[in-house]
């Protein structure tokens, strides 16, 4: 296949709108091709977008959908052609996940939280997810054997845990949200901060924090620990943020990435005492990025709108619960962690909601190095990520985010720096903030660019880069990304025009890493012991079979592993 | 005023989802466009001539001039008057499920009996029944916070459960009997109900029921004083407390 005349934007490769060729042969991309060939002229072309942070698979999804029967009349789309039908629009069916996704050009998506104990599930809703590649990050924050470990300031052991447990869960790399309080929730509290020890077990989240990330880093996975901070979504917490990012500063990273990656920040970038003097301290946070190198994070970006949070926060859930009056799962997950659901629709009339919509352009915004702040919205926490053009089209538009703040409330100018922030993105710093940055946060080689040997994935938009001002005409940006005008996925034409035309399977990647034998050996004497004293299945039934993962795409790590290749 | 009569062929035994049944829909057609529209029944998709007899006056007109009238038994046709904004529907028989659904304005009336999910969720216009109507009058679909939010819906006989389940407004008048549980989590609105009924208002916040026979009050109703409505004696109660409701529950005095 032959890519012809299209403008392309290929950050990792230092190509910032160039007009060019693209060759794709086995699914890759090459530097010659024959057969189809693609009418690009002048039309936007990226690598294939990827998605670093995104609830898509697995227990807490399925829980959504089971307490949003109203949700799932939303997306209804009956069959056609290639693609079965679709439900559902904060909480979608598996095929929606994949169909909605490739329409706007996204070609990997990776599960945000799983536990391992449920990681089967997950893997049974990422197989039905057509056309994506994906992979799911395995939690680890609240495990009891990882508290132990800490507690006895075992790293190696620790280590082994993490690589056993990616193992069983077929995991792509390490989760903690609300370190020690999905743990105490079970005690019906919370921690309150990072040195809050956690009951029973004598660690604090700030231990907890640190030793996965020494662990992660022993084991040279892939990707740096993943985390979701304590105190998350309460006033006040930007302090938790910044001292957590401070307690990881001696972390030495194992490989050319961040030591830490924290996800959905705009939860964790809030001032104020109570919702009623809530404020953004987005500019505290972004500065804070600005000057230290070993932190990245995603916005988790709020748009006005239905909305289902879920999360293995299950105290912040509560909390959900309690301030909407909504419907509310709760879940407690063995030894490995708890979690909530809870349905949500943000108003453009609550003060509250729109200081936390502006926190997440802010924190983008104010972030000048693209390379360090992905675009998400936590899918579907902040918004469903159907709704990506949207905060692409706010990014890059300083007039659409004006007419924007006109309707909402008159208090907002003061509780937020966004007004005067003039800053609007090019097509550049979105190619790497949904491309090139999110595969190499993950620490994915073969995406988010268009090198020789990448992966054959490319989308190509309706619209003329060198024409189209997208600080002013920002419904054309909008409506052009929401609608591909071709997405192709390892070579293969699977959107043309918005309309799906093909479905290929997708692989699934996970890390296999390798620890020392004498650590496993003092490992499995512990977990022998919990299954038959705690867990509900036997040892031997634990592990996610490979029957699970029908199309995987195993990434080695671990102790005596060939270092790995470094991403471009 | 353009009228429009619809007869079925056959008795329809396998159900028919007729959401085209609705003024809105026809006005603007001309009669050989109406007969070509499609309709599903079961996992078959017709035309609705392949399944009905369509007659009438030649468009097109507005909504509001358009009537419809729907001779026969359409029990096993759904959806009739779905989403109708103006005009009228006139069922000489009895309807399916989810008639009147989302309905805005205009008038539905049934000489017959209605199925389950009568006008569930609309926002406007009136539904009268002669005969009883099912389950869910009135309520939100599954997983709805919010039932019926305006309009009139009367039914001449009685109700099933679940009358006007999450009502947010309107009104609704029941001359007989309602089932368990009318006006289940309620935030506004009004549900009368001629005879008698089984624990109304359970987890109501906000709005009105009068029951006019005998009825089963939940233990979270706290009992206030004797009131006269139109010169009938009512027991009042406040609830429901369990979710520190602000509804108010009449039961006709002497008769719990
Ligand atoms: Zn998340």
């Amino acid at each position: 296949m032959i890519i012809r005349g299209g403008i392309v934007y290929d950050p990792a490769n230092g190509i910032f709108g160039e007009e060019m060729d693209l060759c794709i042969d086995g699914g890759r991309i090459v530097e010659d091709a024959k057969g189809e060939v693609i009418d690009a002229r002048g039309l936007l072309v990226m690598p294939g977008g990827v998605d670093a942070h995104s609830h898509i698979a697995g227990k807490k999804m399925n829980t959504g959908r089971i307490m949003r029967p109203d949700d799932s009349r939303l997306g209804t789309e009956p069959r056609s052609g290639v693609c079965r039908p679709s439900t559902g629009y904060t909480v979608p069916n598996c095929y929606a996940m994949g169909y909605r996704y490739a329409r706007m050009g996204y070609t990997t998506a990776f599960e945000a939280a799983t536990p391992i104990i449920e990681a089967r599930h997950t893997h049974e809703e990422l197989e039905e997810i057509p056309i994506l590649d994906k992979g799911a990050l395995t939690l680890f924050g609240n495990n009891w054997e990882v508290m132990e470990c800490v507690h006895d300031k075992d790293i190696a052991k620790l280590a082994a845990y993490v690589a056993w447990g990616l193992r069983a869960a077929r995991g792509y790399g390490i989760k903690i949200v609300n370190p020690g309080g999905g743990e105490a929730w079970g005690f019906g509290s919370n921690v309150k901060g990072l040195y809050d020890p956690v009951p029973n077990f004598d660690v604090t989240p700030a231990e907890i924090i640190h030793a996965l990330a020494e662990a992660n880093e022993m084991l040279r996975l892939p990707h740096s620990i993943h985390l979701h901070f304590n105190n998350l979504g309460k006033p006040g917490n930007y302090t938790t943020a910044l001292e957590t990012l401070e307690a990881l500063k001696d972390i030495k990273p194992s490989r050319m990435r961040q030591a830490v990656h924290v996800t959905h920040m705009q939860f964790s970038a809030y001032g104020g005492t109570s919702w009623r003097d809530f404020e953004s301290k987005a500019p505290v946070i972004a500065d804070y990025i600005n000057r230290h190198n070993h932190a990245t994070m995603d916005m988790g970006q709020l748009l006005f709108g239905a909305a289902t949070t879920m999360t293995a926060d299950a105290p912040l859930e509560y909390g959900n619960a309690r301030l909407t009056h909504n419907k509310w799962s709760n879940h407690d997950i063995e030894l490995e962690e708890s979690s909530g659901v809870v349905p949500m629709v943000y108003s453009r009339k609550m003060l509250v909601n729109a200081v936390q919509w502006a926190i997440g352009l802010e924190l983008a915004l104010l972030t000048e190095d693209p390379w360090k702040v992905l675009m998400t919205t936590d899918s579907p926490n902040g918004s469903p990520f159907v709704n990506y053009p949207e905060v692409i089209a706010l990014l890059m538009s300083k007039p659409k985010r004006d007419s924007e703040m006109a309707t909402l409330h008159a208090e907002l100018s003061k509780r937020t720096s966004l007004g005067g922030i003039e800053r609007e993105l090019d097509w550049s710093e979105i190619a790497i903030m949904t491309r090139a940055a999110p595969a190499r946060i993950l620490g994915l080689e073969d995406k988010g660019h268009l090198g020789f040997g990448a992966d054959g994935d490319v989308s190509i938009y309706n619209l003329l880069p060198e024409e189209v001002d997208a600080s002013k005409e920002h419904a054309t940006v909008k409506k052009a990304l929401a609608t591909a005008k071709y997405t192709i996925k390892s070579g293969i034409v699977v959107c043309k025009d918005g309309k799906i035309i093909a479905t290929p399977r997708g692989k699934t990647y996970w890390v296999d890493a390798a620890a020392a034998q004498a650590d496993m050996d003092r490992l499995m004497v512990d977990l022998q012991e919990k299954f038959e004293r705690y867990y509900s299945v036997q040892m031997s039934n634990y592990a996610v079979q490979d029957v699970y993962v029908t199309n995987p795409k195993v990434i080695k790590a671990g102790i005596g592993a060939e270092p790995l290749k470094e991403v471009a | 005023m353009r009228n429009i009569v619809i007869t079925p062929l056959a008795p329809i035994r396998i159900s028919v989802e007729a959401e085209i049944l609705s003024p809105d829909i026809f006005a603007p057609l001309s009669m050989e466009q109406i007969c070509g529209l499609d309709v599903w029944q079961g996992n078959r998709k017709k035309k609705i001539s392949d399944l009905f007899r369509v007659v009438g006056d030649e468009g097109p007109a507005k909504p509001e001039e358009t009537a419809l009238r729907l001779e026969g038994d359409f029990s096993r046709v759904k959806r009739i008057a779905e989403g109708m904004t103006a005009g009228t529907v006139d069922v000489t028989g009895s309807v399916g499920m989810h008639a009147g659904n989302n309905m805005l304005g205009g008038k539905l009336s049934i000489l017959g009996n209605a199925d389950d999910w009568l006008g569930r969720e609309m926002r406007g216009g009136s539904i009268i029944v002669e005969g009883n109507a099912g389950n869910y009058a009135g309520a939100g679909y599954r997983g709805e916070r919010c039932g019926m939010r305006g309009g009139e819906i009367e039914i001449r006989g009685n109700a099933g459960a679940y009358l006007g389940e999450h009502l947010c407004g309107g009104n609704i008048r029941v001359a007989g009997d309602a089932g368990d549980f009318p006006g289940a989590a309620n935030q506004g609105g009004t549900i009368f109900i001629g005879g008698s009924c089984h624990l109304p208002g359970a987890e109501m916040t906000k709005g009105t029921i009068i029951v006019n026979g005998k009825a089963k009050v939940l233990p979270g109703y706290q009992k206030l004083e004797i009131v006269t409505i139109g010169g009938e004696k009512y027991q009042k109660y406040a609830g429901d407390l369990v979710e520190n409701g602000k509804g108010e529950l009449f039961i006709q005095a002497g008769s719990s």
